[in-house]
């Protein structure tokens, strides 16, 4: 089943600044969508791009740093970020940690730089600093836009983004039904990276509301990891005969953000961040990742996990010895791929997939 | 803890250890025969103090050795509040520093292999994959570590210590109490401050439970003071690298930070630069450099190649080069102005905010240019670790700040603080080649 038109990222970009909103550009993985919104910034991600030129990233940093950050730095030395008005940085990982201090320090582009530390933990005092960044990152926005929001914009907005939260849920949990090849689904979740909520939604609506689904054909399996680049990698699966029917992926499935409780806004967003699915860059321990990902092959027949990472990332390549024997023990194999976003899908991993899914049976 | 664990440490430590470890020091002293491995034909002959140096590490090992049982025990990172810690008689170890003495005895590739073994990749810190090579098989050269009864893990250093922790919290399945310490791009804002206190407070009653026993306020603050002491010997210590010729080298420096490191809060280390300070003093007085013809003078940048000081201290030193200042060892120093006993959980979330390694980039170009002004140095090696991404990030522009923008002649050397497999001699020999080249016009 074919996609409802989707606008791709530069039409996207286009259309808000005509209509005279702002860009911003933002680094992965978790930050307040919402509190962009309010005061009409778009927030739109940069997952690398695959497949840039990274001489212009080279100038600043060493090889053994990961290619997502290698490609955001060569892309915005390029060029590619000119069409944003802010470029925001989670503390994410040492990496990102790197690059921000890199860009406030020595790049210095034209754009604004938002540095957003994101806490280890989920106690109390994690939910309190957390609120207070996002009210420090209203201060900023403020001090740039010129611009106020109230405390009713702000939840507004909020509340626009817990629906699209919710519908992109509905089609996680509907996957089985939503009858999209892997490709497709996943074109369709990273279209969040982008577009504004008030789009995804109602694109997400058309696809929620199509009658007469088939099951996805094939061994169902959960992709984890950062990014499922190339996205050729979606067909791939599907040509080999498997369907990836759950993930744990740091720019999908890592961020089903619930809705908050709070109508302090601030800490509602906050609320949504840190209680969202497990992820190793918040500090969840090993075994509440364990749990997470039983859990998800329980609810959707997933017989097996394609960890699916990137070169050099430390976040991942901590957990995955442990995670995987712990997996294994309880029934759940796994196989694990390495890449670097600059590489076309090799043969060897093709083939490694393949073998993994034969086991699988 | 059992009456028999502490039997066994007060007779193998307090009695066996100590007066054999004493007796060896004590051998080491009053030895006229020089036992010294380094070439004293163009480098002075070994500080005195080493022989307490070895002295104390080896008792801390060896004390850890039969610690379980007898006292708590935490394993800690090296930026990490001990003090509560240390104030409640926990036995503190630093995988770091274990990591690095292995890296100093050449045992990183066969444990950490085991690691590798094991799933853990190549990419990944090597003190983090040596300490769980080490986990994992036993291996070590120090006889045995003792299992932790907590961890603590503070990310004023980096956030691999975060996960590098959460792995040893899920396989010893032992409290990791988290001290989160948001990363300084500029100032530390209110709310990052409240924030560390927050958790300091919050560690004390997981420790004291662990502990077994509640913390005395002032016993935190006896601590606290030591550490203060120690850290503002150490500060002195070196800052006696400014003296024509410097007394110590970095190398020296190296050799001799593990107490600052990992007994941070004790008397014998306070005792310990104390002595470290006066032969220093004396040195300078006689006019005794660490090397016997100091030339021209460098700043080291990042961790030191633990495999490979003595190499790298002689091919300098043959050539006149003596590396007096570093950032690294600045780091355990720097802060010292910042502990105040009067209000200790309020100085320490400071303190613990602003290491060097949670600040900016250009907070560390600007602590580069001023060392090599204060030390009136020559130029600077920056040691892009492979494996230390915190701490390499942002070196390329360092480098070429220092050189396009300060005139300073600089050096990005490619290698690993623990992993000789990520380091290539004969690379590394043509680009320090070069340099002193450079150095010289
Ligand atoms: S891929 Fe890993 S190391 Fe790279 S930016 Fe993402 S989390 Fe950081
Ligand atoms: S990554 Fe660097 S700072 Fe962190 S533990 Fe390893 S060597 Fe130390």
């Amino acid at each position: 089943m074919e996609l409802p038109a989707i606008p791709n990222r530069i039409e996207t970009i286009t259309a808000f600044k005509q209509n005279s909103g702002m860009i911003a550009a933002v680094l992965p993985i978790h930050y307040p969508r919402s509190l962009f919104r309010a005061f009409d910034v778009l927030p739109v991600e940069v997952w690398g791009p695959p497949g840039t030129d990274v001489s212009h990233g080279g100038a600043h940093l060493q090889p053994y740093v990961c290619s997502i950050v290698h490609n955001a730095l060569s892309f915005l030395k390029k060029g590619g970020l000119d069409l944003a008005d802010f470029i925001a940085v989670p503390h994410t990982c040492d990496s990102l940690q790197g690059f921000g201090s890199i860009l406030l320090d020595f790049v210095k582009p034209k754009q604004s730089i938002f540095p957003l530390y994101l806490p280890r933990g989920n106690r109390p005092e994690d939910l309190r600093f957390l609120t207070e960044e996002f009210r420090q990152l209203y201060r900023h926005l403020s001090g740039l836009t010129g611009k106020k929001p109230s405390e009713e914009i702000l939840l507004r907005c909020i509340r626009r983004e817990e629906k699209a939260d919710d519908l992109l849920r509905q089609l996680y949990e509907k996957r089985q039904k939503v009858s999209l090849s892997n490709y497709s689904f996943y074109h369709l979740v990273r279209t969040r990276e982008y577009l504004p909520a008030e789009t995804f939604i109602s694109i997400a609506e058309k696809v929620l509301s199509r009658k007469g689904f088939d099951n996805p054909k094939g061994t169902a399996i959960i992709l984890s990891g950062i990014v499922p680049e190339p996205m050729e990698v979606l067909t791939t699966i599907t040509e080999l005969g498997a369907a990836v029917v759950a993930d744990d992926l740091a720019c999908c499935g890592r961020r089903l953000y619930a809705s908050g409780k709070s109508e302090q806004p601030f800490r509602r967003m906050a609320e949504r961040i840190l209680n969202a699915p497990p992820d190793p860059t918040r500090g969840n321990s090993l075994e509440e990742r364990k749990q997470y990902l039983l859990r998800l092959a329980d609810q959707t027949d997933a017989r097996g996990v394609v960890f699916y990472d990137v070169k050099f990332c430390e976040p991942e390549l901590f957990d995955l010895p442990r995670l995987r024997a712990k997996l294994k023990a309880a029934g759940l194999p796994s196989v694990q791929i390495e890449i670097d976003l600059n590489d076309p899908l090799s043969n060897q991993i093709v083939t490694r997939i393949g073998a993994f899914l034969e086991i699988l049976g | 803890m059992s009456v028999s664990a502490t039997l066994k440490y007060m007779v193998n430590v307090n009695i066996i250890g100590k007066t054999a470890l004493g007796w060896q020091r004590r051998r080491a002293e009053h030895s006229t025969f020089s036992s010294s491995k380094w070439r004293t034909d163009i480098l002075s002959e070994p500080l005195r103090i080493g022989a307490r140096t070895k002295e104390l590490i080896s008792l801390h090992y060896l004390a850890g050795r039969y610690a379980n049982g007898h006292r708590p025990v935490a394993w800690v990172t090296s930026g990490g509040p001990v003090e509560i810690l240390q104030a409640l008689g926990y036995y503190v170890l630093y995988p770091e520093n274990h990591g690095a003495l292995c890296g100093a005895r050449r045992a990183v590739v066969d444990i950490s292999t085991e690691a590798e073994n094991a799933g853990y990749s190549r990419d990944i810190c090597s003190y983090a994959r040596t300490d769980i090579g080490s986990v994992l098989s036993g291996k070590t050269p120090v006889g045995k570590l003792p299992k932790p009864d907590l961890l603590l893990a503070c990310t004023n250093i980096c956030q691999t210590v975060l996960h590098w922790y959460r792995v040893l919290a899920d396989h010893f399945n032992v409290p990791l109490i988290l001290i989160d310490t948001p990363f300084v791009y500029d100032e530390a804002p209110d709310h990052a401050i409240k924030f560390v206190r927050r958790q300091l407070e919050d560690s004390i009653p997981v420790s004291e439970q662990v502990a077994g026993k509640t913390l005395e306020y002032k016993k935190l603050q006896e601590v606290l003071q030591l550490s203060k002491d120690a850290t503002e010997l150490w500060l002195e210590i070196m800052g006696r690298g400014k003296q024509h010729p410097a007394p110590l080298s970095v190398f020296d420096q190296f050799i001799h930070m593990a107490p600052i490191v990992e007994m941070r809060g004790l008397k014998t280390t306070v005792d310990f630069y104390s002595q470290l300070l006066k032969e220093l003093d004396e040195r300078i007085s006689k006019g005794i450099g660490a090397l016997k013809k100091e030339r021209k003078r460098l700043l080291w940048d990042n961790l030191p190649i633990w495999y490979r000081l003595r190499y790298l201290s002689e091919y300098l030193a043959e050539r006149g080069i003596a590396v007096v200042a570093s950032t690294y060892t600045n780091a355990w120093g720097e802060l010292a102005p910042l502990i105040n006993v009067d209000k200790p959980l309020d100085s320490m979330a400071r303190t613990y905010l602003y290491p060097i390694l949670n600040k900016g980039t250009k907070y560390k170009l600007n602590t580069m240019r001023r060392m090599v002004e204060d030390f009136d140095l020559n130029g600077v090696i920056l040691h892009s670790d492979r494996s230390c991404k915190p701490y390499s990030i942002g070196q390329v522009d360092q480098r070429n700040r220092l050189i396009k923008e300060y005139n300073i002649p600089a050096l990005l050397l490619e290698a690993d603080h623990d992993d000789p497999r990520a380091y290539a001699e004969e690379q590394v020999a043509s680009r320090l080649a070069a340099f002193m080249e450079m150095l010289e016009d």
